[in-house]
């Protein structure tokens, strides 16, 4: 299994090419202009062999795009192979189908040359500031609408670039210092990922890296496959419902089957594509369904293309989690963020003690206003906040966090500063987070004047108004989503609109599910949760009703 | 006035560290007891009384005493601190708990957030708001000020922190609150967050409010008691705390912002790496210190070590990023990481493969070779089998160390599972526990921009020269400095370090709208404020160094970079030269540079500090003068198998000596291994100075 490498060994190349992938990081988070990969975390850095296979990713970022990452850089292999790649060379795309799911995200895959021999691929993924098209919204009913959209193009052949092609796409987005300062970081990230390697494969001698991958495949494969097989065998089943675009709810169908060491996830029986933007490709699919999997069964060892060899997932071609071309998929999010709520209901019949209730902030709730400042400068800003966690077996939810995606939220003093905008408050919701015997994550409320000299652009991306955080296992839903103008109307939830100065908008943002019956709340953390204000009425907690 | 001796103080967990200086007889003594807990000045008292009459000298004879303290970090960390209320604009009293909202564990589903020093119940809200520019949205509700403040009082705070909205721009609101609760109640310690932190961005300044209400009452006493205890012994010298960003500050400012005291003993490491580094004349260092539980690296250029301005202080978990509470303070900025001698090596079970660290066997029960009854094999443990220790000159043979036991230890407790010899599985803790500290060394150069290549590696701390050769190796440094005494050199910190402070303001515009009236304003406060405390610290007015800068960015970035300011006084001519300053650190960090997007600067800070002490390290405790090594000792080193190695005395070697590698330098706390290949010499300094490719 381990390739002639002793374990001591493979232990520390491990943690080397770990290493250069976290450098990579660091070299793309330290060069990108835009405040979206720094500040909300929106990216991620993949080193993969010859066969476009991962062996280590970054830390921190998003774990989806490490994961969607080796299936792009196939699709370059099959347009691109691999003898026609040079040094120097760097392919990117945008495409949904081919990447991440929806266009703002550019994918940059550039190969990694040893003694003169293709030995492997760095690639990295970024959330581009701008890609023309509607801005971020939910409500376009073609990809076309959503942006400008690019095949799998060589940015840069043999370290030359094309001019041509990178006027072309800047001429089509709002900001293009910005975009081409964050394409610049991520050729960065991934010449440090390509050189750091080349230095690796000197330091150790070896002469390519396949040997060694296939070795930490096999390690990562087998830990997820030895957690799988503690899992009873057998076929569990789950449905879960979501505001979808009316008057079609979004409805969820799983079934898990677990037979000895593998899994399969089948989503048959999900509601079909929709011509709306709330629609997620089979890339992101495949990956918001494995990550929880990976979370609740092995969460310690690090991952690579082995660790999820063992879990097949299906979605039926035409539906929501696996739409045709031309689908709008701009939000892919509000659909793809629901699967691990929909995975771990129908776990936590088997596996109780490894998986929590429905996340608040599963969907992410997003406001992003645009217009002109007192100065007359264009800005355009969202407003980065999240519902609370479902509860877990042993602890109550996290306030605010969401999950399973890892945006976080910046400063309001910040945000105010680069906005003609005042949040009157940011706090925690009272009785938000779902009641049971561990409470759901609280979710918070955010207040928002405008007071630009004109109106306002706002544009709303958000779900669970109508479908709260659901409870496990007795638990009860978290409080569901609420957007309302200060004038009392509510504005649809997945919208574009305009905003007059002096409006207030009031975004609450939805708990998280409880865990267990909330009659078998400890009376001391009830009185606790009473006197901090996180639950105003123990009755209405305790109530089963 | 009082006589020529300094003494540093360090108090740690276990032990209080003491080193007696005194230029008029070119003398360096060092005392080591442990530290009371309940009264860490008894331990000073007792250390202070102790290593002056080893020394011949009495309380009369010191000139001043420079304190290090763990207590602050410990209180956050223990949770032990005051009972705090927080009063808040309106609207935002969950700041603190909201947090940046982000997993610092991407896959732990049950992870804990860091539990907030105030309670909500004790969070407070008052009607009043700021605008970005310092205008009144809503004036200050007076009457909310003076009834939440009677109720937390009434609930038994015992200290209270106010953080405003924007109060960075305008402290007013602040000020005015702070007048209301003072009148009421004058005898209560408040913090404003506007003048403990006055930095854009709520949730850090707020927190950094609450921590230093959390601390103050504490340490106000402890400080107290201890100026009072050292009177008492007849000691009327200077007392200085040292402050976490590595100056020297007089008590008063400690007791009102003890916050700053939060990495105080660390700091000290720092500065005695960049003392040695200007001693020996090297501007690019990497300062390494390894002890029982972590090892840190600090990057030191031209002398100086590197600063940031936050700090993540009580973390859920030790050595994991975003897991603590965010302190917006100045301090060294270093890494530390689970790398220690106490280190366990374990096998994980999902992989099957071998980690070592961050859990640590402590001084409880310790390394297997202690034979205190640990069992799980250590850092240490590997280190004595692979003949790197000396099993019966062990702290210079005051505790002797088991080899069965370790043996036995690693070969049922690891090398079985890996189907390895027990040697192999000794070798591989080296070889993954410093594969660690070079992979994290590596990190957080190349968050700088920096390659450890060219860089000199000092090292101390007890297991530093243990590994420093090998960490060296990896980070393919060619050169390493070892100072004499490696083991109790951060304690030098203590004594030459510069009294130095850090002030800061926020002022957010871009730069062709500033008001340049006002960014001098704020840099007279500064100036004023560094003036009046480096005063306090007893340093000549006339020395007095001012390092203005700014942290700015290009509009639309969500990241400011640090730029030095020509002068304390800037115009409107000053743009283009401010706008050049802007793009040379740019491309001093990033690599490029972006011309034609416009500017803003956000934070404005001012450095001030007065010239640090020179000491000559003494050379009492010398050995007669020997090139001739002790013993032999057989020593694995990963690609060379086991090599007969010659064994120097550390006190024997006098400067100009030199030997070639491989070869083991003993000294009493700590052992340097110079492998195949180095070779070593003697500076005038005593430092071992080991050329890896001799």
């Amino acid at each position: 299994m381990d390739e002639g490498f002793d374990a001591i060994t493979l232990e520390i190349y491990w943690s080397r090419l770990i290493s250069i992938a976290d450098e990579a990081a660091a070299a793309l988070l330290r060069t990108a202009f835009s405040t979206i990969v720094r500040e909300s975390n929106d990216f991620g850095t993949v080193l993969m062999d010859v066969n476009g296979d991962s062996i280590s990713e970054n830390t921190g970022g998003i774990a989806s795009f490490s994961c969607i990452l080796p299936r792009t850089t196939k699709h370059f292999l099959a347009k691109f192979p691999a003898e026609s790649w040079q040094p120097g060379d760097c392919v990117i795309t945008n495409d949904p189908w081919l990447a991440t799911g929806h266009l703002p995200d550019i994918t940059a895959v550039s190969p990694i040359f040893h003694k003169g021999r293709l030995v492997g691929f760095s690639g990295s993924i970024a959330h581009s500031p701008d890609v023309g098209g509607s801005l971020w919204s939910a409500d376009c009913r073609e990809v076309f609408e959503e942006g400008i959209r690019i095949p799998p193009t060589r940015l840069i052949r043999a370290g030359v670039r094309n001019q041509e092609i990178l006027d072309f796409f800047l001429a089509n987005v709002r900001v293009p210092d910005q975009v081409s300062g964050d394409l610049e970081a991520q050729i960065t990230a991934n010449e440090v990922c390509a050189a750091r390697v080349d230095e690796f494969l000197g330091d150790t001698g070896l002469s390519d890296l396949q040997g060694l991958s296939r070795a930490l495949q096999a390690r990562a494969d087998l830990a997820m496959r030895r957690a799988i097989s503690a899992v009873p065998d057998g076929v569990y089943r789950a449905t879960l419902d979501a505001d979808g675009f009316e008057p079609d709810v979004t409805h969820i169908v799983v079934a898990v089957t677990v037979a000895g060491e593998s899994m399969v996830i089948d989503f048959e029986g999900t509601s079909k594509q929709i011509d709306r933007g709330i629609n997620c490709v089979m890339n992101y699919t495949h990956a918001y369904s494995v990550y929880p999997v990976k979370c609740a069964l092995d969460p310690f060892t690090p991952r690579n293309e082995g660790s999820y060899r063992a879990i097949e997932v299906r979605a039926p071609e035409g539906s929501i989690l696996n739409p045709r071309f031309p689908a709008a998929v701009g939000s892919r999010q509000l659909t793809g963020h629901l699967l691990a709520g929909a995975i771990y209901k129908a776990l936590a019949a088997v596996i109780p003690k490894q998986v929590i209730a429905e996340c608040g902030g599963a969907p992410t709730m997003r406001c992003l206003f645009s217009g002109q400042d007192q100065h007359g400068d264009r800005f355009s800003q969202v407003l980065f906040a999240s519902g609370g966690m479902g509860a877990a077996p042993h602890k109550d939810g996290m306030a605010t966090t969401a999950f399973p995606t890892n945006a976080g939220a910046g400063s309001i003093e910040a945000f105010e500063n680069v906005a003609p905008l005042v949040v009157w408050s940011k706090q925690l919701r009272p009785d938000s987070g779902g009641p049971g015997q561990f409470r759901g994550g609280m979710g918070q409320e955010a207040v928002i004047e405008v007071r630009s000299p004109g109106p306002l652009r706002l544009s709303l991306i958000s779900d669970r108004r109508d479908h709260p955080a659901q409870g496990v296992l007795g638990g009860k839903p978290g409080a569901a989503a609420e957007i309302v103008f200060s004038d009392g109307t509510r504005p649809h939830p997945k919208s574009r609109t305009t905003i007059e100065p002096g409006m207030k908008l009031h975004m609450r943002y939805a708990g998280g599910g409880g865990y267990g019956p909330p009659s078998a709340r400890d009376p001391a953390a009830l009185a606790a949760d009473i006197r901090d204000g996180y639950v105003t009425d123990a009755a209405a907690y305790q109530g089963d009703a | 006035m009082a006589g020529t001796a300094r003494i540093g103080v360090d108090v740690g967990g276990t032990f209080t560290d003491l080193v007696l200086h005194d230029p008029a007889r070119d003398l360096v003594h060092t005392g080591k007891l442990l530290t009371t807990p309940d009264d860490p000045s008894e331990a000073i008292i007792e250390g202070t009384l102790r290593v002056l009459q080893e020394a011949g000298l009495t309380p009369a004879d010191l000139h001043s005493i420079v304190h290090g303290t763990t207590l602050v970090t410990n209180t956050v960390i223990e949770r032990t601190g005051a009972k705090v209320g927080l009063l808040t604009t309106a609207g935002f009293r969950d700041s603190i708990e909201i947090a940046k909202e982000i997993r610092y564990d991407l896959y732990d589903l049950f992870l804990e957030a860091p539990p907030t020093l105030v309670p909500r119940h004790l969070r407070r809200e008052i009607p009043e708001r700021l605008d970005v520019h310092g205008t009144t949205l809503l004036p200050l509700d007076e009457e909310a000020v003076a009834r939440e403040a009677t109720a937390l009082v009434a609930e038994g705070c015992e200290a209270l922190a106010i953080g405003f909205l924007h109060s960075y721009r305008d402290a007013r609101h602040e000020l005015r609150a702070r007048e209301v609760v003072r009148a009421l109640f004058p005898d209560l310690a408040i913090t404003l967050s506007a003048e403990v932190a006055p930095e854009i961005r709520e949730f850090e300044r707020t927190s950094t409010a609450c921590a230093n209400a959390y601390v103050q009452p504490r340490m106000k006493k402890y400080l107290d008691k201890l100026e009072a205890d050292l009177a008492r012994i007849g000691f009327d010298g200077r007392l200085y705390v040292m402050l976490s960003g590595g100056g020297i500050a007089a008590v008063r400012e400690a007791k009102e912002f003890p916050i700053r005291l939060i990495e105080s003993g660390p700091a000290a490491g720092a500065m005695a790496a960049a003392f040695l580094a200007k001693l020996a004349g090297l501007d690019r260092v990497v300062s390494y210190d390894m002890g029982g539980t972590t090892a840190k690296m600090c990057l030191v250029e031209d002398g100086a070590p590197d600063h940031k301005f936050d700090f993540e202080a009580g973390r859920v978990r030790r050595f994991v990023k975003g897991s603590g509470l965010p302190l917006k303070v100045s301090v060294v900025d270093m890494i530390e990481i689970g790398a220690g001698g106490g280190s366990i090596a374990r096998i994980e079970p999902g992989s099957g493969l071998m980690k070592v660290g961050p859990r640590s066997a402590g001084a409880k029960p310790g390394p297997v070779c202690y034979g205190r009854g640990g069992t799980e094999p250590c850092v240490t443990d590997a280190d004595l089998m692979l003949g790197r220790l000396d099993a019966r000159y062990f702290l210079g043979g005051e505790m002797a160390l088991d080899g069965g036991l370790v043996q036995r230890a690693f070969a049922t407790g690891v090398a079985e599972k890996l189907g390895v010899t027990a040697l192999d599985a000794a070798l591989g803790v080296q070889r993954i526990v410093d594969e660690t500290m070079a992979a994290a060394t590596r990190m957080h150069l190349a968050e700088k921009g920096r390659d450890p290549r060219g860089y000199t590696l000092i090292a101390f701390g007890g297991a530093g020269p243990v590994h420093a050769w090998n960490l060296a190796r990896l980070l393919k440094i060619e050169r390493m400095l070892v100072p004499l005494g490696a083991g109790v050199a951060s304690a030098l910190g203590f004594l030459v370090a510069p009294p130095a402070t850090d002030m800061v303001r926020s002022y957010v515009a871009r730069l062709e709208r500033l008001d340049f009236g006002h960014v001098n304003a704020l840099f007279a406060a500064m100036a004023a404020e560094g003036r009046k405390l480096l005063e306090e610290a007893g340093a000549d007015p006339a020395t007095l160094v001012f390092k203005p800068a700014a942290d700015m960015r290009h509009v639309g970035q969500g990241f400011e970079i640090p730029v030095p300011l020509p002068g304390l006084e800037i115009g409107a001519a000053d743009l283009p030269a401010l706008q050049e300053a802007f793009f040379t650190s740019y491309l001093k960090t990033f690599g490029r540079v972006v011309r034609d997007t416009p500017i803003e600067a956000l934070t404005w800070r001012l450095a001030v500090s007065a010239p640090g002490l020179d000491i000559r390290i003494g050379a009492a405790t010398l050995a007669p003068a020997s090139l001739a090594p002790r013993g032999q000792r057989s020593v694995t080193f990963e690609g060379h198998g086991t090599l007969e190695v010659p064994v120097y005395d550390r006190y024997a070697l006098r400067p100009g000596m030199e030997f070639a590698g491989p070869a083991l330098v003993e000294e009493r706390e700590s052992t340097c291994v110079v492998g195949p290949g180095a070779r070593c010499h003697v500076d005038a300094h005593l430092n071992l100075v080991v050329e890896l490719n001799g």
